[in-house]
C-alpha cells in the first residue's frame, strides 16, 4: 500500500513537471515558429536531446515561466483540463490556437485553433519507458516546427496569450490562492476564447506505455482565413 | 520499384506532413542512401512538373569556400532559394546533392536534426549500414573485448581523440566561417552546416573532455576491483557521462556526420576509414552503454527521485519492518526468553510451580484463545479463587514476567496466536492492560 500512495504521491508531481517542462519548450517554439515574436530573440538549445528554439527576451521568458508555475498547481491536481496559447491579430480577435488537452492520468491532448489543426499524442507511462514519452514530445515538439505547412501565415502585430481550462470548481480556488504574487489568473473574454468558423486538422497523434496513467492527446486546430 | 515509392515519398512528404531527409528514407525504405537521394531527386523532379502542391526542398552543397581569405573545406545545407548563391561561391564544387524533402518552409536546420535523431537512435547498431562509407577493418568489438576496452580506455583516450580532430579539420575549417553572421535564411542554413561540423568538432573535444572527465570517474571505482563495485561503477561513470552533455547522443550523431562529408569528400576518404575505426569503436561502445543504461540510468533518476519527496514514506517503510519484527519473534520465543528466565530466577520459584499445576488444569478447558493465559495469571498472583477480571487488572504489572514464562512452557501446545500475543505484551506493558480491558 504504501508504495502505492507513494507513486501516486509522485505520479502527479512528475506528470506535471514533464508537462509543463514540455509546454514552455512548445510555448518558446510556437512563438518562433509563428513569427509572433521575430526570430532574432531566439535562440537554439537543446532539449529532448534536439535544438529548439528559444527566446532570450527576459520579460517575454519571466511571464512564460510564471504562467507555468501557476498552471502547475492545477495539472497536478489534474484540474486543468487544457491549455490554450493563443495568437491574436491586432484587434485581439484570435488567430490561431495551439490547444494542448490535458487529461491525466488518462488523456492528455494538445491542440491549436486559428484556422484548427489537430495534434495528438497519447503516452502512458510506466518509469522503464521514460525515454519513450521523450520520444513522443520530440516527435510532439517536431511536429510544431513543421505546423506552418498546414497553418497560413499570420497577420504582422500578433500577440498571444495563455489560457487555461479548468474543471469544475477549481477555479475559484485559484482566484483565492495566487502562486505567483500580484500574477493573477483572469476569466477570458469570449472573444478570445471563440473562433469563427474554426476547422480541425488532425497533426499527430501517438501513443505509448509510459506512466500508464497518463495519455497525452493533442490537437491544432486550423479555419481557413479570410 | 519505379513509381512506388514516389507514392511513400508523397505520402510521408503531404499526408505526415513530415520532413523527409535521404537519410531517414534510406532507414526506413532500408535503401542505400545513395539510391534515397535519387528517390529525392525523382520525386521533387516529378512534384515540380506536376507543380501542384508546393513542396520545399534543401540540398547539401559542399566544396571550396573562400571566406575572409580563408580557404576552407565547407560542407553546407541549404535552402533551395540559396543553392545557386551558394554555389557561386565555392570554387571547385565538391558535390550537390538533395538532402530533405518537406512541405513546410524551413526557419532553421534544427528540425532537420530531429528528423534524423529518433530514426538514428532506433538503428544506432547499424546506422550506417546504408551508408556509402564503408571500411571492412572496423569490426564492431564483442562484450568481452568491450569491457577489456573499458578498462584499457582509461590509459588510452586523448591520444587517438586528437587524431581525429585534425582528421576532421575540414570540417572544423567550415565551422568557422558560419560562427560570423550571415545574412538572412542563408546565414541559418549556412549554420546549419556550422552547427553540425561545431558539432562534430565540439564532439570531439567533447570526447576529449569526457575522456578526461570519465577517467577520474571511473578511476575511482577501478580501485575497488571487486565485482560489486564494478556494477556501480558502471551506473555512476555513466551517469556524469550522460548528464554533463550531449556526450551520449552524439555518438550516434557523431558517426554520422563525420562520414557524411566524407561521401562527398574522396580525398577525405583516406582518413576516413581510421576515423571510421575509433569512431565505430567508441560509438559501439557508448551505444551499447547507451541502449542498456538509458534506461537503468531513467530508473534509476526515478528511484532517487521517489524517496526525496516522500520523507514521510520513509517512515512509513521502516514502521512496518519493526512490527514484521514483533511478529517474528514472537514464535520463536528464545530471544524473549531470556530475561523471562531471569526473571523466573528472581522471583519466586514456588509460585512458577503454582502457576504451572493451575496452568494445566485450565488450558485444558479452554485450550484456544487468549483467556487461558489470562488465567494463568491469576494463578501467578495467588488469586485463582477471584474473579477473572480483578485478576487480569492486578495482574498488569506482574504478568510480564509471568506471561513468558507461560508462554515457555505452553508454546508447544498452544497456537501461534497466542504466542504473539505474548511477543507484543513483552513489548509494551501498558498495552497488554488494553489488551485485555477488550476482552
Amino acid at each position: 500500500m504504501t508504495t502505492l500512495t507513494r507513486q501516486d504521491l509522485n505520479f502527479g508531481q512528475v506528470v506535471a513537471d514533464i508537462l509543463c517542462e514540455f509546454l514552455e519548450v512548445a510555448i518558446h517554439l510556437i512563438l518562433y515558429v509563428r513569427e509572433v515574436y521575430p526570430s532574432g530573440i531566439f535562440q537554439k538549445r537543446k532539449k529532448y536531446n534536439v535544438p529548439v528554439q528559444m527566446s532570450c527576451h527576459p520579460e517575454l521568458n519571466q511571464y512564460i515561466q510564471d504562467t507555468l508555475h501557476c498552471m502547475k498547481p492545477l495539472i497536478e491536481k489534474n484540474d486543468a483540463e487544457k491549455v490554450v496559447v493563443v495568437i491574436m491579430d491586432k484587434e485581439h480577435r484570435p488567430v490561431e490556437r495551439f490547444v494542448f488537452e490535458i487529461s491525466q492520468p488518462t488523456l492528455l491532448s494538445i491542440r491549436c485553433v486559428h484556422v484548427d489543426v489537430c495534434f495528438c499524442f497519447c503516452c502512458c507511462s510506466s518509469d522503464s519507458l521514460l525515454s519513450h514519452v521523450e520520444q513522443l514530445l520530440r516527435a510532439f515538439i517536431l511536429k510544431i516546427s513543421v505546423c506552418d505547412a498546414v497553418l497560413n501565415n499570420n497577420p504582422p502585430g500578433c500577440s498571444f496569450s495563455v489560457l487555461v481550462h479548468t474543471r469544475e470548481a477549481a477555479t475559484r480556488s485559484m482566484e483565492k490562492v495566487q502562486v505567483i504574487k500580484d500574477f493573477p489568473w483572469i476569466v477570458a473574454d469570449e472573444q478570445e476564447v471563440h473562433m469563427k468558423e474554426p476547422r480541425l486538422i488532425p497533426l499527430k497523434t501517438m501513443t505509448s506505455d509510459i506512466v500508464k496513467v497518463r495519455k497525452l492527446l493533442a490537437a491544432e486546430r486550423l479555419h481557413d482565413v479570410i | 520499384m519505379d513509381d512506388l515509392y514516389l507514392d511513400n515519398i508523397d505520402e510521408f512528404v503531404n499526408d505526415h506532413n513530415k520532413i523527409v531527409t535521404y537519410k531517414w528514407l534510406s532507414l526506413t525504405l532500408g535503401v542505400h542512401v545513395n539510391t534515397a537521394k535519387q528517390m529525392l531527386y525523382h520525386y521533387l523532379d516529378h512534384k515540380r512538373k506536376e507543380s501542384s502542391a508546393q513542396v520545399h526542398a534543401t540540398y547539401l552543397v559542399s566544396g571550396k569556400f573562400v571566406d575572409n581569405g580563408q580557404t576552407g573545406h565547407r560542407v553546407s545545407v541549404v535552402r533551395e532559394d540559396q543553392l545557386e548563391d551558394v554555389k557561386s561561391r565555392m570554387s571547385p564544387i565538391v558535390s550537390v546533392h538533395i538532402y530533405s524533402v518537406q512541405k513546410a518552409l524551413l526557419k532553421d536546420s534544427g528540425p532537420l536534426y530531429s528528423v534524423d535523431y529518433d530514426a538514428v537512435k532506433d538503428n544506432l547498431q547499424n546506422c550506417s549500414r546504408y551508408g556509402a562509407v564503408r571500411c571492412s577493418s572496423a569490426v564492431p568489438m564483442s562484450s568481452l573485448e568491450l569491457q577489456q576496452a573499458r578498462g584499457a580506455r582509461q590509459a588510452l583516450p586523448p591520444e587517438p581523440e586528437q587524431k581525429k580532430s585534425s582528421a576532421n579539420t575540414d570540417t572544423n575549417v567550415v565551422s568557422k566561417p558560419p560562427s560570423k553572421p550571415q545574412k538572412g535564411i542563408m546565414g541559418m542554413f549556412a549554420s546549419k552546416a556550422a552547427p553540425k561540423a561545431q558539432e562534430s568538432s565540439r564532439d570531439n573535444k567533447s570526447e576529449q573532455e569526457e575522456a578526461a572527465r570519465v577517467d577520474p570517474v571511473q578511476s575511482k571505482p577501478a580501485r575497488k576491483p571487486n565485482p560489486g563495485a564494478n556494477f556501480f561503477r558502471v551506473q555512476t561513470s555513466k551517469k556524469p557521462a550522460e548528464e554533463k552533455t550531449s556526450s551520449s547522443p552524439p555518438p550516434a550523431e557523431q558517426n554520422l556526420l563525420p562520414s557524411k562529408p566524407q561521401t562527398k569528400q574522396e580525398a577525405a576518404a583516406v582518413e576516413a576509414p581510421k576515423d571510421a575505426k575509433r569512431e565505430s569503436r567508441s560509438k559501439t561502445k557508448r551505444v551499447e552503454s547507451d541502449s542498456e543504461e538509458d534506461k537503468t540510468e531513467k530508473k534509476k533518476r526515478r528511484r532517487i527521485k521517489k524517496p526525496d519527496p516522500d520523507s514521510s514514506d520513509e517512515d512509513v517503510i521502516p514502521d512496518s519492518p519493526p512490527r514484521m519484527e514483533t511478529r517474528r519473534l514472537s514464535p520463536s520465543p528464545e530471544k524473549e526468553i531470556p530475561p523471562v528466565t531471569r526473571s523466573q530466577c528472581g522471583n519466586i520459584e514456588g509460585k512458577v510451580r503454582k502457576r504451572r499445576r493451575v496452568l494445566k488444569s485450565r488450558a485444558f478447558i479452554d485450550d484456544e484463545g487468549c483467556i487461558v493465559t489470562v488465567k494463568d495469571y491469576e494463578s501467578e498472583s495467588y488469586s485463582e479463587t477471584e474473579d477473572d477480571v480483578q485478576a487480569t487488572r492486578q495482574a498488569g504489572k506482574d504478568p510480564v514476567p509471568a506471561k513468558p514464562a507461560v508462554s515457555n512452557k505452553q508454546e508447544d501446545k498452544k497456537g501461534h496466536k497466542k504466542s504473539s500475543a505474548n511477543a507484543n505484551k513483552g513489548a509494551k506493558q501498558a498495552s497488554i492492560m488494553g489488551f485485555f480491558h477488550k476482552k
